[in-house]
């Protein structure tokens, strides 16, 4: 290797520049110039044209594709579709999560939080993929769902999965299963770096669980539960796997999602033009939540 | 900043209180031992039709399989699944490997040296956390074609490690400046170059770091779904959440084969979690913060 | 350190199997491009590649990793626009063929055809016309096909059923059915949206006048026609004889209701005998879509293009290349493909006593051959845009979501889209 030791340490002025450590960072700029920055650039070029994957032609088309957007009734499916998704994750990964965790570390569980902490993680070790596989199965007409309901009752053979009244929520209740124990997980992680005696002394003073829950391991935990409302948020707003494996978007598009939409477009439709704005669509939620984000916590850039 | 989250798997509040058992908290127990339920019932579900004939996935949902049909496993394996975990092994390892040795590379770099344009590079490095994959998916898909990569292993490692190299930054980089400078200097008066400083100090004291992030790295790269069904289409390089599409296209309806398939598929970060679940745990928690 | 070192040597690898095998000099290298990595086809095409190479040891045939359908659809496009162009590979008929055939880099076939005049009469006549665009040969047909209804001809025989021909006849013997207990006589999952299309496809071609379809299907109609929305409103009545919810599951779960004795019919393609025969316990039959009421096209049409060989106008081999289409398609071969994998091979008697798995495949051929036309699948006949707005719409129709009247408007605001493309 013959990288110098001309190197500047951070001390003292630089006199000269030290090309050193453009070798150094060079690497990840090309990696990423070329896997994320190139490709969001480039989607703005594309969205204002129609082409085929399969071709080099682009066909200028301005904004139409834009226009499209904002008419075009599916995308308002799919962002009802994600905004339950988002409402939904966020009572579950992030308000009863949060719950689920304080009780988990109250004295009073101690016996079985060890346990029901690691069955809650499981599915979080799971990938999507074998998880919707396994619920695809859960809900068939014939599944563990329906025979669990036919215990109660008459035989029940509904196909949850292909009713577009129930479909979104198939993929919803999943995604809580999937993911409520790693949030969980997390918040369990917070409390536990709450020092005891904060807990001890409110109990001299007469505060009972809940209010112990209240005053302080809630303020100790905001933190944790803003970086997980953005990233609960920002997840659903992005999702794709749960709903593509189980659901693809049907029947119809009454399940689908702006991520399984743009899919969809671009490779069973190779509408690639269109496909691009509906990734501008989700580029610009992005931002939008980076800027929240940036606002409501500290950014944490050096210790 | 929580990267340090300190995970205890047996760490309780002291507090003294003698807590009695009332209504309110019995029901509590009884909605998280109904939670507790619902997890783990379809995973033992999953197990037990793994072992079932296909006559009997339908017959006898409920019950315990007659014979335990331990060949289900062979044949799942045999019939494309053990090349979809050789893939997914491939694939996780190359991605750690690139992404850390070009995140290490980059945090150093960024940490020892002042340089004209520093604080852009900065950005750049960190604004990864911002996008994902999906919003770039169109145009990467074309440069993917374009660099005639397209449909080989290359087609995932490089934009995993691309879209994984943030996080990885951060964590490297608040390390690295944890790192105090006076033992670059001597080193340097040593008379070593700044690349055997790297590799010499600053790597062997980043252990822990490196772990974290290697364990992120590969919760992400062992799950990964949609590049890899839109880069990769040879049933001979899929990794096992695209492969398992596949899998279960080849098998008609013999569904207990399926679920021999998904058990396999779902046990080895299970394993990876039960002999690290301290690092594992440390580890998400760390890409929760800034992924 | 060593960390580092073991990283390199994975990267070193990789990259070393990210390098293609460097192509043999002397010989003849044809490359192959099909869609079968798995069994039962998988194994024949290896088989009937070993066969070849056996016969013909100067030339080496490269397989490129097959992948399937949707894939296969995708990197088919990408490789005949590229420079990689395989020497020969696989394609469906209709409008799937002519976009690629629109290239310019499919090779016409007349010649090879003229030369061969004897090999070309083996192959069954009905089976040419879903590969010849403007006039000329550009596929070689390989397999054929017809989507048609199985009954269980045991429950059919014991009520007294016959096989209807009208839509009247056909609605009767679903409500005898009915009557019978077989509460839902006709089992289907459309949770993948081919098969609405393969309803909706036979349906539109007996019921809509077949200028309108060809002009509508050519994009250069409006879908205006009202026989669209009855099609719809006849398809949406049918689907009170099937199982509830069809969305909700696959085609695969369908056919198994059919061979557990859950359902009486099913629309199945003849491709699929074979698994009907590995399981079924009962005597079975099919029918061809029955005309529907009112309608304006032929009902002797049979839903069900062939697949087919297709030799790239690129081949610095065109000779070997032919030889390599015609050994596959010859007697001997699509015996062996009836017989490995259930399929119909498109050559004249490679279905006969030796090859077949039942006899029903024998009649499967009969019917093949009896149909008056071809009626190429609506996903493959139609723009990707218009046909999923088809089928969507009748996955939305069957939930009560929307009216054949709101199907027939998307349909028609998915034209605008198809057309811009």
């Amino acid at each position: 290797m013959s990288l110098s030791r001309s190197g500047k340490v951070l001390t003292g002025k630089p006199r000269r520049i030290p090309y050193a450590a453009y070798l150094y960072v060079l690497p990840m700029v090309v990696l990423m110039g070329t896997f994320i920055y190139y490709p969001i650039f480039v989607n703005f070029y594309y969205t204002l044209h129609n082409f085929s994957a399969f071709s080099l032609e682009h066909a200028y088309v301005g904004l139409d594709n834009v226009r499209l957007l904002f008419s075009d009734p599916v995308i308002r499916t799919a962002l009802v579709n994600n905004l339950l998704y988002c409402l939904i994750s966020i009572f579950f990964q992030v308000f009863l999560a949060l719950g689920i965790a304080a009780v988990l570390e109250d004295q009073l569980f101690r016996r079985v939080s060890g346990m029901l902490r690691t069955i809650y993680f499981l599915p979080v070790l799971i990938s999507m993929t074998v998880v919707a596989m396994l619920f695809t199965q859960i809900y068939a007409p014939r599944g563990l769902l329906n025979s669990f309901l036919s215990l109660f009752g008459s035989n029940v053979r509904t196909g949850w999965i292909g009713r577009s009244s129930t479909a979104i929520f198939c993929a919803i209740f999943m995604s809580q299963w999937h993911s409520m124990g790693y949030t969980t997980m997390l918040f369990i992680v917070d409390i536990q770096k709450i020092p005891a005696e904060l807990y001890e002394a409110a109990e001299i003073d007469g505060a009972n669980r809940l209010q112990r829950f209240f005053h302080i391991t809630v303020p100790r935990v905001k933190e944790m539960f803003f970086v997980l409302m953005v990233t609960t948020v920002s997840g659903a707003f992005l999702v794709f796997n749960d709903v593509y494996i189980l659901t693809r978007g049907g029947p119809g598009n009454s399940s689908t999602t702006l991520s399984v939409y743009m899919y969809d477009m671009a490779f069973t439709q190779d509408r690639m033009g269109y496909a691009s704005t509906i990734a501008i669509l989700m580029f610009l939620i992005c931002i939008l939540l980076t800027v929240v984000q940036k606002v409501f916590i500290k950014t944490g850039e050096v210790d | 900043m929580t990267t340090k989250a300190n995970y205890q798997p047996g760490s309780f509040k002291k507090t003294n209180a003698r807590y009695k058992w009332t209504p309110g908290t019995i029901l509590i127990l009884i909605l998280l031992l109904v939670y507790f339920v619902m997890i783990l019932y379809p995973l033992i579900w999953m197990v037990l039709s793994s072992l079932k004939t296909e006559r009997e996935f339908f017959r006898n949902i409920w019950g315990l399989p007659a014979a335990f049909q331990f060949q289900n496993y062979t044949k799942a394996w045999q019939m494309g699944i053990s090349d979809y975990f050789i893939n997914s092994v491939l694939v996780t390892l190359s991605t750690i490997a690139l992404t850390l040795s070009v995140a290490v590379l980059a945090a150093f770099g960024m940490v020892r040296y002042d340089f004209p344009g520093k604080n852009l590079i900065f950005l750049l490095g960190m604004g990864g956390m911002m996008f994902s994959a999906q919003v770039a998916l169109i145009p990467l898909y074309r440069v993917i074609q374009d660099l005639r990569i397209h449909d080989t292993y290359w087609a995932m490692i490089l934009p995993y490690a691309a879209f994984r190299m943030s996080i990885t930054l951060m964590l490297i980089r608040s390390y690295f400046l944890s790192i105090p400078k006076e033992m670059y200097e001597s080193a340097t008066i040593d008379g070593c170059t700044s690349f055997q400083t790297l590799l010499h100090i600053y790597l062997p004291i980043s252990k822990p770091i490196l772990l974290t992030a290697a364990i992120l790295i590969a919760y992400y790269a062992w799950n990964e779904f949609l590049f890899s069904i839109i880069f990769i289409d040879s049933r001979a390089l899929k990794t096992i959440p695209s492969g398992l599409m596949v899998f279960r296209d080849a098998l008609n309806t013999d569904y207990s084969l399926l679920f021999a398939g998904l058990t396999i598929s779902a046990l080895p970060m299970i394993i990876v979690f039960i002999l690290m679940q301290k690092q594992f745990i440390r580890g998400l928690a760390s890409g929760a913060v800034k992924g | 350190m060593k960390k580092l070192l073991s990283f390199a040597l994975v990267l070193a690898v990789l990259l070393s199997m990210a390098v293609l095998p460097a192509a043999a000099e002397e010989k003849v290298t044809l490359r192959f491009f099909h869609r079968w990595p798995n069994e039962p086809k998988g194994p024949y095409m290896d088989e009937v590649i070993r066969k070849f190479e056996e016969a013909n040891p100067n030339i080496d045939i490269v397989l490129i990793d097959p992948v399937l359908n949707d894939s296969y659809k995708e990197k088919i496009r990408v490789l005949v626009g590229s420079s990689d162009i395989p020497d020969v590979f696989m394609s469906w008929s209709g409008s799937f063929g002519a976009n690629l055939v629109k290239s310019g880099r499919v090779m016409p076939l007349d010649d090879m055809i003229a030369a061969n005049p004897e090999w070309a009469d083996l192959i069954v006549d009905s089976q040419w016309g879903p590969f010849q665009y403007d006039g000329k040969q550009y596929g070689i047909p390989w397999s054929m096909d017809g989507k048609v209804f199985y009954y269980n001809k045991t429950v059919f025989d014991e009520l007294g059923l016959t096989p209807p021909d009208t839509w009247e006849e056909f609605i009767a013997v679903l409500d005898a059915l009915q009557a019978a207990g077989h509460e839902y006589p006709i089992s289907a999952g459309f949770s993948a949206e081919w098969a609405v299309s393969h309803y909706l496809g036979a349906m539109v071609q007996r019921m809509v006048d077949p200028a309108v379809v060809a002009k509508d299907y050519a994009l250069e109609g409006d879908f205006t026609d009202q026989g669209y929305i009855d099609t719809l409103n006849v398809f949406k009545d049918l689907s009170k004889y099937m199982n509830p919810d069809p969305n909700s599951v696959d085609h695969t779960y369908a056919r198994n209701e059919f061979i557990d004795e859950q359902s009486v019919l099913c629309l199945m393609q003849l491709a699929e005998i074979k698994y009907v025969a590995d399981g079924a316990e009962f005597e079975y039959s099919f029918f061809d879509m029955p005309a529907l009421p009112d309608g304006k096209g032929d009902p002797n049409e049979l839903e069900g293009a062939p697949e087919g060989m297709m030799i790239s106008s690129e081949t610095k081999y065109p000779e070997e290349a032919a030889a390599f289409v015609r050994f596959f398609i010859n007697p001997e071969n699509g015996a062996l493909m009836t017989k490995m994998t259930g399929e119909l091979s498109c050559v004249e008697g490679a279905v006969n006593e030796e090859s077949i798995s039942s006899p029903m495949q024998l009649e499967a051929v009969e019917l093949i051959k009896k149909a008056s036309d071809t009626t190429l699948w609506q996903d493959n006949a139609v723009d990707a845009t218009v046909a999923s707005a088809f089928m969507k719409g009748g996955q939305l129709l069957l939930t009560g979501d929307k009216t054949a009247e709101q199907v027939m408007e998307d349909v028609q605001a998915a034209l605008v889209q198809a057309k811009q493309k």
